[in-house]
């Protein structure tokens, strides 16, 4: 009994020193669990369709505002999964593209840090943010300026629009940790998630914002599911 | 050095200047101020002095709280700034904070085209106090120092610049939302919206003057290259090909037009002896001089109009022996038809007394009222011209068998359009026009587009209008005549005296 408590605290001991020291660059590599995240919608889709009046060569005669993407089995499209507090995550640089007058993608992803803006439209597109914890910017991208760099250092959920085309929407989601925006069906992998305790967040562009804490266990994919609520 | 010698009071009550005595103990005085209020930061002294101002001047529109929420807000379009939010259309800074002195300008010049007058009338120190006052409203929004603007090194104006500006405009797609030739009419124009929300209209590039942070060069460049925080209008600093091609846009925008309006006063109408054409875009009218009408909007009755689109017509017109012609011209972001609800016909109209007085009383000028009416040559998209008779605003009847014609045509954010009428007319309700006669004329303009229908308008008061002397050919023929008949004279007398002496 004695002996087994014994070697117990030893075990326990040597495994969190080991833990300890190999820890961070395990979390980042190998040593973490994936998280499942499933995001799911009870209510209606909520997509708007506009008459496009300009530039129909290149943005078509129809605009679609998708303000809330419902998939197959209620799966809630678009929105952002991310684990903030997972320390040693691979830098994520985002690439946002102007192209057929819309945002591509819809909702992108990014570590705090520098982001790419293209414009694939051979038109005047102009990128105009409504951030408030980083500077905000209004920037012209005219035809010829294919590609521009932008600084985004502080975490926040970033509005982009395009004054030229009212309809072009995209959100830009500046988060630490790990983070990835759910497919059609609704579910978002967060990859090498250390092990443990970890705060798991959902933000969708009009139905807000949800967390819950899950337990990681390296090697092992966890599920959490999410059910957002209309507003 | 804070400011301490307030003697004047913030209402800024007549000083005395102060005697040898005075100004000892005022030295004292100030010496001692300048100890105490060193301790408190210096702008915390001057916000407390420039809210008094505020509250005097300033709160009507930018409201209490300073949230562009004050009781004349909703009437007022452009709306007034929120001042919460910390974001400055006009600055002269890279980053986005204004400095003190972008404020201090906005505030001294006023905006022109909006609402915000210039507060020149007051006292320097107060329009100070009024820019550390406003700063309060957003704090964190001044902590970042502002960051002034390097401008590429300036190219001055030439054919070749302005040629290189041009392509860049086309390049860059101005044109997008300030139209092909500037007017404010680009496709995107309708749908834009500022950062609260408010829809916003893109500058009108031909009139520079209504630019709401001035119309010099180096402001304009500023504008090019950093924006309009907060308005769609973007950055183009790091968006145009070379840097200098800043200067080449500015340089081809200040080529657009006038640097002010120009405006007339009185409108000359030109005898001509060929026939008028109807058509607005014939050469014969480009001969013309044009005479520039400015327009207010009417605030006297209800509904009141107290942001008009339509501030500038130019007239040009002409008669020969048998009619009188109007050419105006205008800005108009869109054609018009209307659907009756929110957007209504675009038109205008001219006004004159329905008979030419003969002292000085004329109609009153706002259409007329129900004893003395007004004749009004009018035009409305749809329905073209017509000869109505108005008692009021709201009381117009189109007067049987007028015989008035004309053609309008809209190109790129304007409006032109000939007016037509045979001189002479017949009937009580309908003037004759008479050369020579100063003959009372008034202007009144609709933008269906922006909402404007019926008392909802632009107008002028009585301007007066004159038909030039008819051209006749007898300057042709009198002056040699008369020098014939001279010479005649001259002859006969000197064949007298011949004819005398030979005698």
């Amino acid at each position: 009994m004695r002996k087994t408590f014994v070697a117990l605290t030893a075990m326990a001991l040597v495994g969190s020193a080991v833990m300890f020291a190999v820890g961070p660059r395990l979390a980042g590599a190998q040593g973490g669990g994936t998280v499942e995240v499933e995001v799911k919608y009870n209510g209606a889709p909520q997509v708007e369709k506009l008459k496009v009046n300009k530039d129909t060569e290149k943005c078509g005669q129809e605009a679609t505002i998708e303000k809330v993407v419902v998939g197959s089995n209620k799966g809630l499209a678009n929105a952002v999964a991310s684990a903030p507090n997972a320390k040693g995550a691979k830098p994520i640089k985002a690439v946002v593209d102007q192209h057929g007058c819309k945002f591509v993608p819809h909702v992108s992803v990014m570590a705090p840090g520098e982001m790419e803006l293209k414009n694939s439209d051979d038109i005047l597109h102009n990128i105009h943010t409504y951030s408030t914890a980083n500077p905000a910017i209004n920037k012209a991208q005219p035809k010829f300026k294919k590609t521009m760099t932008e600084k985004f250092e502080k975490p926040e959920m970033i509005k982009l629009t395009c004054d030229v085309h009212s309809w072009m929407l995209g959100w830009l989601a500046v988060v630490p940790g790990i983070a990835a925006v759910t497919d059609t069906n609704g579910v978002a992998k967060l990859e090498n998630v250390p092990a443990g305790k970890q705060k798991i967040e959902v933000w969708h562009e009009t139905l807000g914002k949800q967390d819950k804490e899950v337990d990681v266990k390296a090697g092992q994919t966890t599920k959490v599911s999410f059910e957002m609520k209309g507003k | 050095m804070p400011r301490t010698n307030r003697s004047g009071g913030p209402c800024g009550s007549p000083r005395t200047p102060p005697s040898p005595l005075d100004r000892t103990f005022g030295s004292i005085g100030l010496a001692f101020f300048a100890v105490v209020f060193t301790a408190a930061p210096a702008w915390a002294q001057d916000a407390n002095a420039g809210k008094v101002v505020y509250e005097r001047k300033c709160v009507g529109c930018h409201g209490e709280k300073g949230d562009g929420k004050g009781a004349a807000a909703e009437l007022l379009l452009p709306k007034p700034r929120d001042f919460t939010k910390g974001l400055f259309k006009i600055r002269s800074t890279a980053n986005k904070t204004p400095t003190d002195q972008d404020l201090f300008r906005i505030v001294s010049d006023g905006m022109p085209g909006t609402s915000m007058p210039p507060w020149e009338v007051l006292p320097e120190r107060d329009r100070r106090n009024v820019v550390a006052y406003i700063k309060t409203f957003a704090p964190e929004a001044f902590k970042e120092p502002p960051k002034k603007l390097e401008l590429p090194k300036e190219v001055g104006s030439s054919e070749a610049s302005i040629k290189r500006g041009k392509e860049m405009f086309e390049a860059i797609e101005c044109h997008k939302c300030h139209g092909t030739e500037g007017r404010a009419d680009g496709p995107s124009h309708p749908e834009l919206k500022d950062e609260w929300g408010n829809p916003v209209a893109p500058a009108n590039l031909t009139k520079r003057w209504n630019f709401r942070g001035g119309r010099s060069r180096t402001e304009i460049a500023t504008r090019i290259a950093n924006g309009v925080l907060g308005t769609p209008m973007p950055a183009f600093l790091e968006a145009v090909e070379k840097p200098e091609d800043i200067w080449h846009l500015t340089n081809y925008i200040v080529s657009l037009g006038p640097d002010s309006p120009q405006p007339a006063t009185l409108v000359t109408v030109s005898s001509v002896k060929d026939a008028i054409p109807d058509d607005p875009a014939a050469d014969f009218w480009k001969k013309i001089t044009p005479n520039n009408i400015l327009l207010e909007g009417q605030v006297i009755v209800d509904p009141r109009n107290f942001n008009p689109a339509i501030d500038l017509v130019s007239v040009r017109a002409v008669y020969n022996d048998k009619e009188i012609a109007f050419h105006l011209t205008w800005d108009d972001p869109s054609e018009t038809k209307g659907d009756g609800k929110t957007t209504f016909p675009d038109a205008i109209s001219l006004q004159f007394a329905p008979q030419q007085p003969t002292g000085t009383e004329r109609p009153y000028f706002l259409m007329g009222d129900a004893t003395d009416g007004v004749y009004l040559l009018r035009w409305e998209q749809g329905k073209g011209v017509g000869e109505l008779s108005a008692h009021g605003p709201t009381k117009l009847a189109a007067i049987p068998g007028g015989e008035a014609s004309g053609k309008a045509v809209f190109k790129n954010g304007q409006y032109a359009l000939v007016m037509k009428r045979s001189l002479a007319a017949t009937g009580t309700e309908r003037p004759s026009f008479r050369p020579r006669v100063f003959t009372p004329v008034a202007f009144q303009a609709w933008e269906g587009g922006a909402g404007e229908s019926g008392p909802k308008m632009s107008l002028t008061s009585w301007y007066y209008l004159r038909l030039e002397e008819p051209q006749s050919n007898r300057r042709f023929f009198i002056p040699p005549a008369v020098a014939l008949l001279t010479f005649a004279v001259l002859g006969l007398i000197v064949r007298a005296a011949r004819s005398r002496a030979v005698q």
